[in-house]
């Protein structure tokens, strides 16, 4: 059994509007490797100087990666992947701008 | 255009009152258009100018809405002191970074203004393609 990754709809694009795709792979970075391969430029979607991107969340079965060992958390088959932005913002730091 | 029922407004200006002065922050659940579950969410850095959801509750909440067969028709987060209009970080982080793909398509941005703390505004908009669009805000009465 293959992994599973879920797509976020901002990358579906990329997998031709795929919203799950399968793959092999031994841990997180050689996932982003596979998926580059697969769909050129989701590499640098996903990760930046070889660490996945701030604001972009990767689940390894409900786990996030961060609080596991972050790129180099094992993958085995049978996980499901789940590739998830951050929702964040801000405001006006006082001042008030229109 | 958003439709809210009073009550759920209500529930998100209380959560917004309750963080003050530190920014509130929510999803909005629904079917397109209609917000039919508010979900208070906990803000993992708050400020008086940043907001960013706690990533696990997030992704557990966001999988309750798609189990419940519901979207994410809005996300919410109050300006403490600033006015109802989306900032610029509000702007870049409504994008895959590096991108101008929106990460929620189907979701409006509220936004609540505490500038005047006693009476809370709250205005919808759309941020896709660069662009900041006002969304009509309407306000079902139970
Ligand atoms: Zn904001």
């Amino acid at each position: 059994m293959p992994i599973t990754v879920r797509i976020p709809t901002p990358l579906q694009k990329m997998t031709n509007g795929k919203a799950e795709v399968e793959c092999s792979a031994g841990n997180v970075r050689e996932l982003v490797d596979v998926l580059e391969k697969e769909f050129p430029g989701m590499r640098e979607r996903l990760s930046e100087g070889g660490k996945i991107r701030r604001f972009i969340n990767i689940y390894v079965n409900d786990e996030d990666i961060r609080f596991m060992s972050k790129e180099d958390t094992a993958l085995k088959d049978g996980d499901s992947i789940s590739i998830v932005p951050a929702i964040a913002g801000g405001g006006y730091n006082r001042r008030v701008r229109r | 255009m958003l439709i809210i029922n009073e009550d759920d407004l209500q529930t998100i200006f209380a959560n917004c009152s309750r963080e003050y002065p530190n920014e509130a922050c929510g999803i909005l659940a629904g079917s397109p258009g209609v917000v039919e579950q508010v979900y208070a969410m906990t803000n993992a850095r708050p400020g008086l100018a940043s907001y960013e959801m706690d990533p696990e509750e997030q992704f557990r909440v966001m999988k309750a809405i798609r189990r419940s067969g519901l979207g994410i028709v809005g996300i919410y987060h109050s300006h403490p002191s600033g006015p109802a209009y989306p900032s610029g970080i509000d702007v870049e982080r409504a994008y895959w970074p590096g991108t101008l793909f929106p990460n929620f398509p189907d979701a409006a941005y509220m936004i609540v203004s505490l500038a005047h703390p006693s009476n809370p505004a709250a205005r919808t908009f759309a941020i896709s393609d660069g662009q900041i669009s006002e969304v009509e805000l309407i306000v079902r009465q139970a």
